[in-house]
């Protein structure tokens, strides 16, 4: 293997023995910022699953670097409402990965959860109710939770979907200044090319089922 | 009554409501929260079908001693866990909904708890009493039982709260931490399971269902976190347990309605108060709410449990009882107190103190004597109780020699007591359910009826059904004197 992150070779994902993307075959190098776009139903949302091991692989390869660590901001709709959890709690959520189950989540988790925060620009909602917030915050409490995670590679899907414009621009400013700072790969579901055109490295483009990769034109 | 003290009897049936209580509150914070509202229901159902059935199966009868709680442990838990993995297995395939599938269970396992029971020769009180919930007849080894079962699975649900709360807010999240969902999943059902499988023999399925659900909406409403939400429902579980059982013992009410109804009115005060809060823009209005919550809560948690009056009937032993006919016809004439019909399904021979004639009966005496029985007891306190609130009785053995079998019916006595020429209206009992706890309460069933002989009529009918404290008694004839005058105050004072 490479120096990638995460490489695939002809992989193949899909449901109940149907494929939904074939024979993908990509690299992630760290730093790289990639936007995946697509019509709707192209299978953008089952790769960024395929690469998470969510979907099965029905053939083909998938590598990941031993030790990977892994930061995923899922489409908000998808998390309940009900839960009674502030911002903060669900930003504590990244660092469960390193607790084992008799410790305490201490001061250090906390405080790792509050610099994400802090990065994320969302610090001054730490103690309001996830439910509470705007599309646009929870996106930022999101991204901060997987930042917490401390990882290597950032997969979002669809995080800029039903938010304006202008809050879009600054959550992939925020992106583009982690890939900057940290090295961190990120591979970002979106509709929207408007706010990334200038700021990914590459657009992977799912048409029918297939991957195409290509350099951005800025 | 003092709750506090050493002494009190109903210790058991209190803690062991308590820890039912909170355990079912606490785990219902995430029965609420991921809508297993449904399951709720259907769990419970299926333990109590799992203890028919058990019952059915073993063919037992006598609910006394461990014995009995830890068969029925075994039905509950067994069909409990059975139901959870039925539901786990046929949801990976199935295309049925997962309501439809829950509520095909609640179905299913209704209608197995009555068939169980129908099937049952003999110990269908018992096996009714069983499923109701026997918090009364929580024994020192039960109530350890279950507070070991408590301990451990809250030590679990502590230890391994983060996993739970990712499966249950965002599994992929917490797979791609290398967390398995599936495996807190099994262990939130495995916990959910035993608290179900304890709480439905303690307290009985309805009440399990209203732990489950009532004091986690109440806590969902107004807590602000998580953690918070498990303490509100701990305390509101643990207020409606306790205060239930207070309003419950003082108005003679069964102790699991009241506790459900308890439960609900707290939610519904909370949440009208959470609304009143809402509405309120003033930053001081959030300590007055804060404090009436807590004097709301502390109210029914502590308000019953500890001085006032004394209830209408607090079981003492061997007491006498108010000499009032209670709602027994007033009559000039002289009543005969029949044979009492056994339908226990258990002998309640009482062993004779000598010796040397139990051995002759074991080695097969003609000549020895009828084992006396409780029924026997019950007669002659039947005769004494009668003759205290002023009327006339036949002695028990003028009234057996004319009529020596138990008679079935009261129109069955009546034509027993007219072939045998007894010009008086008759006493008819029969004796549905005598368990002694290993706690010293006496939980009695026993259906009596006043028959007129010279048409047939029934002039009265009554049960004694409430269960009578009999510390002192060490023998079996010992708790029915002092249960007597106890168990006949409280049919005569029944319609």
């Amino acid at each position: 293997m490479s120096d990638a992150l995460l490489q695939t070779k002809s992989a193949c994902f899909g449901y109940s023995g149907r494929a939904v993307v074939e024979d993908v075959t990509l690299e992630v190098p760290a730093g790289e910022f990639v936007a995946l776009v697509g019509p709707n139903g192209s299978g953008k949302t089952t790769l960024l699953r395929g690469l998470l091991g969510f979907v099965p692989l029905l053939g083909g390869r998938v590598e990941r670097r031993p030790g990977l660590r892994v930061g995923y901001v899922p489409q908000r709709e998808g998390l309940d409402p009900l839960y009674p959890l502030s911002a903060l709690d669900v930003t504590l959520l990244g660092t469960y990965g390193d607790t084992r189950p008799w410790r305490r989540s201490g001061a250090g988790a906390r405080a790792r959860a509050e610099a994400a925060l802090v990065v994320c620009h969302a610090d001054q909602l730490a103690r309001r109710r996830y439910a509470d917030l705007s599309g646009g915050q929870r996106q930022r409490v999101l991204i901060a939770r997987a930042l917490a995670v401390q990882p290597d590679l950032l997969l979002l899907d669809e995080p800029t979907a039903g938010i304006d414009s202008e809050t879009s621009e600054s959550i992939v400013a925020t992106l583009d200044g982690l890939r900057r700072e940290h090295k961190l790969a990120i591979w970002m579901v979106s509709h929207d090319l408007g706010p990334l055109r200038l700021r990914v490295d590459r657009l992977a483009r799912v048409e029918r089922g297939r991957l195409r990769i290509e350099a951005a034109s800025r | 009554m003092n709750v506090f003290s050493p002494d009190f009897l109903f210790r058991n049936a209190l803690a062991g409501g308590l820890l039912v209580g909170i355990l079912c509150g606490v785990l219902g914070v995430y029965v609420v929260l991921r809508r297993f509202a449904l399951l709720g229901v259907a769990l419970p159902q299926a333990s109590a079908a799992g203890i028919a059935f058990t019952f059915l199966a073993t063919r037992h009868q006598h609910a006394a001693g461990a014995g009995t709680h830890v068969l029925a442990l075994l039905g509950s838990a067994g069909f409990t866990f059975g139901g959870l993995a039925l539901l786990t297995l046929s949801g990976r395939r199935s295309r049925i909904p997962e309501d439809g599938r829950i509520g095909a269970l609640l179905a299913v396992a209704s209608a197995g708890t009555v068939l169980f029971v129908a099937a049952n020769p003999g110990g269908d009180f018992e096996v009714t009493s069983l499923l109701r919930g026997e918090l009364l007849a929580i024994s020192d080894s039960d109530l350890v039982i279950l507070a070991a079962a408590s301990l451990v699975t809250g030590i679990l649900f502590l230890l391994f709260r983060r996993e739970i709360l990712l499966a249950s807010f965002d599994p992929d999240f917490a797979r791609t931490l290398g967390k398995s969902p599936v495996k807190a999943d099994a262990l939130l059902y495995s916990l959910l399971g035993i608290a179900i499988s304890l709480g439905v023999m303690t307290v009985g399925p309805l009440v399990v269902f209203g732990f489950l659900t009532l004091p986690a909406l109440c806590a969902l409403r107004v807590a602000p976190r998580l953690g918070v939400a498990f303490a509100i429902a701990a305390l509101v579980a643990a207020a409606s347990s306790l205060g239930g059982f207070a309003i419950a013992y003082r108005a003679d009410l069964p102790a699991g309605p009241v506790d459900v109804a308890l439960a609900a009115a707290l939610w519904l005060g909370v949440s009208g108060i959470a609304r009143l809060r809402e509405s309120m823009a003033r930053r001081g209005a959030l300590r007055v709410v804060a404090i009436a919550m807590v004097v709301l809560l502390a109210g029914f948690a502590l308000g019953g449990c500890a001085g006032g009056t004394e209830p209408a009937e607090e079981p003492v032993s061997g007491a006498p009882a108010p000499l009032s006919r209670g709602t027994l016809p007033a009559s000039q004439r002289p009543i005969a107190v029949l044979r009492f019909r056994n339908e226990t399904g258990q002998s309640l021979r009482i062993a004779s103190s000598n010796p040397l004639e139990e051995l002759g009966k074991a080695a097969g005496d003609p000549f020895a004597r009828r084992d006396p029985t409780v029924l026997d007891e019950l007669e002659e306190i039947a005769t004494q109780e009668l003759a205290r609130r002023g009327f006339v009785v036949l002695s028990t053995a003028e009234t057996q020699r004319a009529v020596p079998t138990p008679p079935s019916d009261p129109g069955s006595a009546a034509l027993a007591a007219k072939r045998a020429g007894l010009d008086t209206l008759v006493l008819q009992g029969t004796l549905r359910r005598f368990t002694l706890n290993p706690s010293r309460i006496l939980l009695i069933t026993l259906d009596l009826a006043l028959v007129d002989p010279r048409d047939g009529h029934t002039l009265w009918t009554g049960t004694a059904r409430h269960p009578v404290a009999v510390p002192a008694a060490q023998t079996l004839p010992e708790a029915v004197r002092d249960a007597g005058p106890q168990i006949f105050a409280d049919a005569f004072s029944g319609g």
